[in-house]
């Protein structure tokens, strides 16, 4: 065969697209896929959502050359996203942080060394632990920090310091599902596994934009609906028409907020026309008013005011559709719900998890094939690194709460604490902490300093206003690869090195820990979290406790793997058969439990015969009659919560001022705060700034034409966006993506900190505004960054 | 140059309109298609990604039957070389 190189590319490239699709094609195409020009393949993991999108990056002397998707993964089948294979590109932009800065007397920043910039870190830390107390000192991670970085910090800051003072953004994206799973069925993630998907006939799709926020799971949905649209169903709950819902048979548009009357109502529905489970609802469900154990009639009973007109007039959403939705739901199974911040970022979102377990659980569909209560994570390690690993300020690792008293011991016993050691009471959630973050000379803020790795929360946290000038007046050190918002307001700033610049463990949203092999050297003096971390403890005095401070990073962070493992061995959540040798051969990585190096991982818990779990009693004793089992229920008789949540909207509704629901999320091309995907030119030009979506009939009422510029003014800040006059959202319902890190238009001046008050996290998704014409279209696709770590926070704070 | 190996997601019973019309465009180079018809395994050529974007655009609004394109594999040759000379902003 006489190719040139071009064409050897191209059908290299058709080759591995095909393999994806699992089409067949000529063994030739399919050979070729060796012989493209790298150096080498290296298989790690996506490090944008919560997919867990399996990559394998192109290395050709010494740099990323390439992206593809591994097509033996079992999460994206080699599919990848608009982030997937270009985000990478931004380990090359040239604001990348490079070496240890820290602030001095004029405000500017001067360059140091590690040792100089972790000595004076330690000094500080210890100076104010001293004089405040040991809580005194705050540690904010992420769901992007590998497992090992998460689990490291936890320890240190639980075990070494004996602070709970650790918290880290998921809290403000899936503390309402953990809420949700661990109220409903006394254990936190879900039973089945994105495998699901292809087994499922309806689908329940609620509070997510999956085409954008987690397309390649989208793109398996789409695939069964496109290859057989007669036979899959599609239900879309969600108050924007949005590109998922065009896959859609029913769209349930609810107003922000109100959906638990629609969930109710949908309840109501599948009881009136008898598609419920009645061997599931007699042994495996427990009806609970949250105060209360009531039967199944009481139940029937508080649905009776959940009429389909009476929830219509509540919610705007018809109720012919969520009549249409119930049936399909309960007639056409298996069922599968997916859901991610539309469902979370509420003050009512563990309630409205809960609510949607609800309907798994009458109708029974749970725990079997095609059938799930399946929550998407947001990022691509807030399960695995922060859920699993107990980094919160109430759990330790195997998301136990710290409360209890035999976790404690058995946490103590692993990491060699003597007993007692580790606090029992709750640090601070995340916004207690940073309301609680200021100067030294403020009696009225405990926390006087931080350490934030891997996150933006100067961007990120609702109602910025509020938080700020904790930020600036507290000792603050800020691990991250670029200038952030949040660095503006750092006195230290490490250089971190990016996923394929260290390796390291991520866990995604269907209970799968995937292992990433270093593929190339962080440029500069970068250095791998996980160092950062094991220095500061070794300068700390607890080098014993957190003996991984080496410079391999292969050797480091499998030694705090190999520790977290034997952690929560005897846990439902045991990794422990997760070797990292097993990791680095397995093309798909491992599902938890996984209690020993011969399991195979688990597809479906509670499930006897496929969940391992279920036959360990050194863990939770099972009977051996139980089929099905909800062995975390902490009454231990393997029953789940059937929730009678009463109904409660949103905490700051329209009202005559601020008349119109503002609700915020993402766009494909971004991720967060905008600051990787910023700088990927192409990224950037695609989506280079947000703006404020708005129906026409709204937008004609204002005098509001498309490119218009808009005010947007909440009770607590305003900002200034141009308008896209779409129908996309209904009317009286705004939507504005949360990427630009433009003061202008940074949406986090306008939303509303009120949280959760069992999950503690904030309501984004909802406030009240109002809004005005503001001025002429203006050209502000200016793709802002900060690219600079010495320009200056834009307003005095 | 950008090479990718991509796949055109389409719209059930409209293969023959779509490959008709993907004639069009010489930066497109047909391989396979999926058993049921809806998903078909092309090569996209573009100078660079911003072009490759713009491709991306044309394809879904001159062929409307197109519900959503995705890359599998990008061969992105001298693109690092360039994001390391600065960014093209």
């Amino acid at each position: 065969m006489n190719m040139t190189r071009r064409e050897m590319i191209k059908l290299s490239a058709a080759a591995f697209a095909a393999g994806a699709l699992n089409i067949p094609v000529d063994r030739d195409a399919g050979a070729a896929g060796d012989r493209i020009e790298v150096d080498k393949w290296v298989k790690g993991s996506c490090r944008f959502c919560g997919t867990g999108c399996g990559v394998y990056i192109g290395v050709r002397q010494g740099k990323v050359v390439g992206v593809r998707g591994n097509p033996e993964a079992q999460t994206n089948f080699g599919f990848l996203c608009v982030k997937g294979f270009k985000g990478y590109m931004s380990m090359y932009h040239p604001d990348r942080l490079k070496y240890p800065l820290v602030r001095g007397a004029d405000g500017k920043y001067k360059r140091v060394s590690w040792n100089e910039a972790l000595d004076l870190v330690c000094k500080k830390f210890k100076e104010l632990q001293q004089k405040f107390g040991k809580d005194a000192v705050a540690f904010y991670g992420s769901g992007q920090c590998m497992t090992e970085e998460s689990y490291t910090f936890n320890k240190l800051w639980k075990g070494g310091f004996g602070s709970n003072m650790v918290e880290g953004n998921p809290r403000l994206c899936m503390a309402s599902a953990v809420g949700g799973y661990v109220t409903t069925f006394g254990t936190d993630e879900p039973a089945g596994a994105y495998s699901d998907i292809e087994k499922a006939r309806t689908f329940f799709i609620v509070g997510s934009n999956m085409s954008e926020c987690h397309p390649i799971i989208f793109r398996r949905i789409a695939r069964r609906k496109l290859k057989d649209p007669d036979l899959i169903n599609v239900i879309v709950c969600e108050p924007r028409l949005t590109s998922t819902a065009r896959i859609a048979d029913v769209w349930l548009p609810a107003d922000p907020g109100t959906d638990l009357a629609v969930f109710h109502c949908m309840a109501r529905e599948l009881i009136k026309n008898g598609w419920t489970d009645k061997w599931f609802i007699e042994n495996l469900c427990r009806f609970n008013t949250g105060k209360q154990v009531v039967d199944f009639k009481a139940y029937v009973e508080f649905l009776e005011q959940f009429t389909p007109e009476a929830v219509e007039k509540k919610t705007r959403c018809p109720a012919a559709n969520i009549k249409e939705a119930a049936r399909l739901f309960g007639s056409q199974g298996p069922t599968m719900s997916l859901w991610t911040m539309g469902l979370n970022q509420r003050t009512r979102g563990v309630w409205a998890n809960n609510l949607v377990h609800n309907l798994h659980l009458i109708t029974g569909n749970i725990c079997v094939d095609g059938a799930d209560s399946f929550s998407l994570t947001g990022q691509p390690n807030a399960c695995g690194g922060v859920r699993e690993t107990g980094a919160l300020s109430h759990l330790l690792p195997g998301t136990r709460p710290v409360t209890i008293p035999e976790v404690r011991d058995q946490v103590e016993k692993a990491w060699g604490l003597p007993p007692g050691k580790i606090d029992p009471n709750p640090g601070a959630h995340t916004m207690q902490m940073f309301a609680s973050l200021g100067a030294e000379s403020d009696a009225k803020k405990p926390i006087k300093g931080m350490l934030i790795t891997t996150t933006n929360p100067a961007q990120s946290l609702p109602n910025g206003h509020k938080y700020w000038k904790g930020m600036k007046e507290a000792f603050l050190v800020v691990l991250d690869i670029f200038p952030t918002r949040t660095t503006q307001f750092a006195d230290v700033i490490l250089p971190a090195a990016f996923i394929y610049e260290k390796g390291g463990v991520y866990g995604c949203s269907e209970r799968r820990s995937q292992l990433t092999s270093k593929c190339v050297d962080p440029p500069g003096e970068a250095k791998p979290d996980l160092w950062i971390g094991a220095q500061i403890a070794k300068r700390m005095g607890f080098e014993k406790l957190i003996p991984w401070n080496g410079d391999d990073p292969r050797t480091a962070y499998k030694m705090a793997w190999d520790d977290y493992r034997n952690c929560v061995k005897l846990t439902e959540h045991t990794i422990f058969g997760m070797t990292y040798e097993r990791l680095e051969k397995s093309e798909a990585g491992l599902q938890w439990p996984c209690p020993d190096e011969k399991s195979p991982g688990t597809e479906r818990r509670y499930v006897r015969g496929r969940d391992p779990i279920m036959d360990m009693p050194q863990i939770v004793k099972v009977p051996s009659s139980a089929r099905i089992y909800f062995y975390g229920d902490k009454n231990h008789e393997g029953k789940a919560n059937v929730f009678l949540r009463p109904y409660k909207g949103a905490e700051e509704p329209p009202d005559d001022e601020y008349n119109f629901f503002l609700t915020t999320g993402r766009v494909i091309e971004q991720w967060h705060s905008g600051t990787m995907t910023m700088r990927v030119p192409e990224i950037a030009r695609s989506q280079p700034n947000a703006y404020v979506e708005i129906n026409p009939t709204d937008a004609e009422k204002h005098r509001i034409r498309n490119g218009d510029l808009v005010k947007i003014t909440s009770r607590r800040g305003f900002c200034i966006l141009p308008a896209r006059v779409v129908k996309v959202s209904l009317p009286g319902i705004l939507f504005v993506p949360w990427f630009d890190q433009d003061w202008d238009r940074m949406i986090n001046r306008v939303t509303i900190d009120a949280f959760d008050a069992g999950s503690k996290q904030p309501e984004f998704k909802i406030c009240a505004v109002k809004i005005s014409r503001f001025g002429d279209p203006k050209d502000v696709a200016d793709m802002k960054i900060i690219s600079s770590v010495d320009e200056p926070f834009p307003v005095k704070v | 140059m950008v090479i990718t190996g991509s796949a055109l997601f389409i719209e059930p019973g409209t293969m023959d309109a779509v490959l008709e019309k993907l004639r069009r465009f010489h930066e497109v180079t047909f391989h396979v298609h999926s058993e049921s018809g809806t998903e078909l395994v092309v090569n996209l050529e573009a100078d660079d990604t911003t072009d490759l974007e713009s491709l991306c655009s044309r394809l879904k609004e001159e062929i409307h039957q197109i519900v959503d394109i995705t890359h599998i594999y990008v061969n992105f040759e001298d693109e690092i070389e360039r994001m390391q000379a600065g960014p093209a902003r």
